[in-house]
């Protein structure tokens, strides 16, 4: 096949009367809307655990998204009179991944302006499928969380208690005082569930000023003081795994994400760098990132290692927490796997990734953005054409062995 | 073990083997003409005419000897090649000239349109074991051997197909140290070496000691599938007489392909856009040692080669001793949807495709999955399964945006044009074709303004 080419005869030079450009003439089976529609089936994983946690308004949520999407979609060709690409297929997907990223209590007016930013900003102005620079669902995120932050960012968030799942209204929630976990924890009278602090919410008090807790899981050295540890202001870490505790639609429920995630890596349309580098370098990032804990009077002490502040077993457990409590998994298992807005090679997936889990962690603790893993991949999805011109492959052979 | 097992390389992928029942079909012959099939006892018969072609290595055509209405017989020759340049053409059948024609034969790029010789009113039907062994070339002297070998009637047998004078030429002035037959054959369908070696093993590896002894290779590699190793005893006995080794290669595709057969065996790595010969490695195929080995041993004009016809509907599936010059369409039956070669790297048959040295296989292959290729939505897998190591989404950005030079940076002429990245392209881009005419492009730069 490399073979020498044909040696040039000098006195004619034969015309090619066709044939040639049509091999190869057999296909693998799987064509791009094989892709989209398996990671739609995994996708509907964490919608499923998300139904059931947040109730009957998930679907709904995700119907508005679904179809706003595939309409604003089959609009948008419709009036710019551009050949469809794909069917509608990748629109289905991108209103799924949205509708996750959305909580449940969304109004169907936010559900329905993330759809049409989602599809018109995000993917139809740079030309459809293949041509976009930043993962479609998240500029739909981003809108709708800078138009109306007071829905989705509200300082309490509503959770259905345990005997009210599936079938529970989440709009019908109530402040309660005393949560601690969720767990046997039956819904006030009247109500469907609960009103209470997002775990993360608890964990920006560690970089604010003045910090909010004096130590991460010791008990307080000094009893005078009013602040306690952290540890005890959180639920326990059971309800971050099985994703009781508020978020939106798919982002908490880390064992179906995480089950879903590796079914898509088996089937190969996900690399396993660019998840598990997100979510490593995440991790190191939170174990050392300085923390500030309040210290005798009103002084502030700085933790600069908090992984070991407390010994390795608090310092653990400190970390999961920052983890499981935003949507750091769902970002790294679906996301931030969009096909377009990442980088080819693994090696380029690799530096992409350990940029989105560094830069969402330091949002995150730093800035408290209010969807510091989503802000963050978009700013990696910008630099994606930068990594792939800097991780292209070269090819094999540079240097024959042997002189011809 | 009989046949020493080899190691892996990266990229590649395991494609549908398809083969079928043809892994044990014997070679059969063809019948041209009502005739020789009722003589022959053959069920279905294919036209009575053959198109002969002139310059079935491309370049200038061979001159005709034979006159028009002459009756020839078979192995009389038809044609003289000018100058040392291509080769000679015999009759492959008997019959009458009927006149000259065009037909085309399989070039690299594409078919070729080139003078022909209408052979009708053919008589018989060449079975492939007649051929008894009637000069002892082992106890010949060198420049015998090689006088019979360069004498212009041998081609290649594989693409690029060229005259085996000029690939020996070419071999020795690289000084060859190393001549590998490659008969992974890793394309789905095909079975025409495997055949071939599987009932002429021990010619097959004559050749091959052959060929070794007139480019003076010192180490001979008999190179095989290792799911096949089975049907290759024969070669054993003959393969240890001759001092060739014998290694089985790993299935995935392309490890057929010569620079990627050549890392595997030699640990050599062939520059990219250069040939296997520039790290001293002659490649050659089975078919060209069986048709050596008949040309010297039996003096057998090279007239037939083994030809798999297989693919959906084909009503004569099998290995054929199919004459030079017998239509493609003809051989496999079907009147479209042909396809010349393996089903990976063949090209489409247009009309006068005929039978040529290069022909390993003729297919039908109708494409259920017609869709128009979309644009590359970047999934990777071109790059994860590029034997090459090639990003080839980044060619792809290369070839529509039309930057060639780019395309060079990013290591275009390492590709070994085996398909692989077209083939699991779920946008369905012609991705081998694009990468190709870019290294094309890339060649013609680089020729036309050098550095």
């Amino acid at each position: 096949m490399t073979g020498p080419r044909a040696t040039a005869q000098p006195d004619s030079t034969p015309s090619i009367v066709g044939g040639g450009g049509g091999a190869p003439f057999i296909h693998a089976p799987e064509g791009v809307r094989t892709i989209y529609l398996v990671i739609m089936g995994a996708a509907c994983g964490p919608l499923v655990a998300g139904t059931v946690i947040f109730g009957w308004r998930s679907l709904v949520v995700t119907a508005v998204a679904v179809l706003t999407c595939a309409a604003v979609e089959r609009m948008y060709y419709k009036i710019t009179r551009t050949p469809a690409l794909l069917g509608r297929s990748h629109a289905y997907l991108t209103g799924l991944l949205l509708a996750l990223t959305l909580p449940a209590f969304a109004p169907w007016y936010v559900a329905m302006a993330a759809g049409a930013f989602a599809i018109i900003v995000g993917k139809a102005v740079f030309g459809g499928v293949g041509h976009f620079l930043w993962q479609p669902a998240l500029v739909g995120r981003l809108a709708v969380a800078v138009i109306f932050p007071a829905w989705l960012q509200p300082v309490a968030w509503p959770l259905l208690a345990q005997n009210r799942l599936l079938v529970g209204d989440i709009h019908r929630c109530r402040a309660v005082d005393d949560y601690r976990q969720w767990r046997g924890r039956p819904a006030p009278a009247g109500a469907d569930g609960f009103v209470i602090t997002r775990p993360a919410t608890v964990l920006a008090e560690l970089t604010a000023d003045p910090p909010g807790f004096s130590t991460l899981a010791s008990a307080s050295r000094d009893a005078a003081r009013n602040k306690g540890p952290l540890l005890l202001e959180l639920p326990p870490i059971n309800d971050l795994l099985v994703g009781t505790t508020p978020g939106g639609i798919g982002e908490t429920c880390a064992v179906v994400i995480v089950v879903a995630g590796v079914y898509l890596i088996y089937r190969g349309y996900v690399k396993w760098q660019l998840p598990v580098f997100f979510v490593l370098f995440a991790w190191a990032t939170v174990a050392v990132a300085p923390i500030r804990l309040a210290g005798a009077g009103e002084t502030t002490t700085v933790a600069w290692f908090p992984l070991a502040a407390e010994g390795l077993d608090v310092g653990f457990t400190y970390v999961n927490y920052h983890l499981l409590s935003s949507e750091l998994l769902l970002a790294a298992f679906f996301l931030a796997a969009e096909t377009t807005s990442r980088p080819v090679t693994a090696a380029g997936q690799t530096v992409f990734g350990a940029g989105c889990g560094v830069l969402a962690m330091l949002l995150k603790l730093y800035l408290q953005a209010p969807i510091p893993c989503y802000v963050a991949m978009l700013a990696m999805n910008t630099f994606t054409p930068t990594i792939d011109a800097i991780f292209s492959r070269r090819g094999r052979g540079r240097i024959p062995s042997r002189a011809a | 073990m009989f046949f020493k097992r080899y190691g892996k390389f990266a990229g590649g992928i395991d494609l549908p083997e398809e083969k079928g029942g043809l892994l044990d079909n014997p070679i059969s012959p063809v019948a041209t003409g009502l005739q020789a099939a009722i003589k022959h006892g053959l069920e279905t018969a294919t036209p009575d005419r053959l198109l002969v072609p002139l310059a079935p290595c491309g370049g200038a055509p061979a001159r005709p000897v034979a006159s028009l209405g002459q009756r020839v017989k078979q192995g009389q020759k038809l044609a003289e090649a000018p100058d040392g340049q291509g080769v000679d053409v015999f009759a492959p059948l008997s019959g009458r000239v009927a006149g000259t024609g065009s037909a085309a034969v399989a070039g690299e790029e594409g078919f070729l349109a080139c003078e022909a010789i209408e052979l009708t009113e053919l008589e018989g039907a060449v079975n492939i074991a007649e051929a008894e062994p009637v000069f002892d070339w082992q106890a010949a002297d060198q420049a015998a051997l090689l006088e019979r070998l360069e004498s212009g009637a041998l081609a290649t047998y594989r693409p690029p197909v060229q005259p085996l004078s000029m690939w020996m030429r070419r071999a020795r002035e690289a000084r060859c140290d190393t001549l590998v037959a490659n008969v992974v054959e890793g394309q789905p369908y095909v079975t025409s070496d495997h055949r071939l070696l599987a009932e002429f093993g021990r010619e097959v590896v004559e050749g091959l000691a052959m060929l070794g002894q007139a480019i003076g290779a010192l180490r001979l590699i008999l190179a095989v599938d290792v799911r096949r190793t089975d049907y290759y005893r024969g070669v054993i006995a003959p393969a240890r007489d001759h001092n060739v080794s014998r290694i089985a290669i790993p299935y995935k595709y392309p490890a057929g392909a010569d620079a990627i057969l050549v890392k595997l065996l030699t640990r050599r790595q062939t520059p990219p856009g250069g040939g296997t010969m520039a790290v001293g490695v002659a490649v050659i195929g089975a078919a060209a040692c069986f048709a050596a080995w008949r040309w010297v041993a039996c003096r057998q004009a090279p007239t037939h080669r083994v030809v798999t016809v297989a693919g959906e509907g084909v009503p004569r599936a099998g290995n054929y001793w199919a004459p030079f010059g017998i239509s493609c369409a003809a051989l496999a039956g079907a009147p479209d949807g042909t396809v010349h070669g393996g089903p990976m790297t063949g090209l489409r048959c247009v009309s006068h495709s005929v039978v040529s040295p290069a022909t390993d296989a003729v297919l039908r292959i109708v494409q259920g999955d017609c869709s128009a290729p979309s644009p590359c939505i970047r999934c990777g897998w071109c790059a994860d399964h590029c034997p090459g190591r090639l990003n080839v989404a980044a060619l792809n950005d290369c070839f529509e945006l039309g930057l060639v030079e780019q395309a060079g940076g990013a290591g275009v002429m390492a590709c070994v044009e085996c398909g692989v990245c077209a083939y699991v392209c779920p946008a369905r881009l012609p991705l081998s074709h694009r990468v190709r005419r870019l290294k094309k492009a890339l060649a013609a730069i680089s020729e036309t303004s050098p550095v």
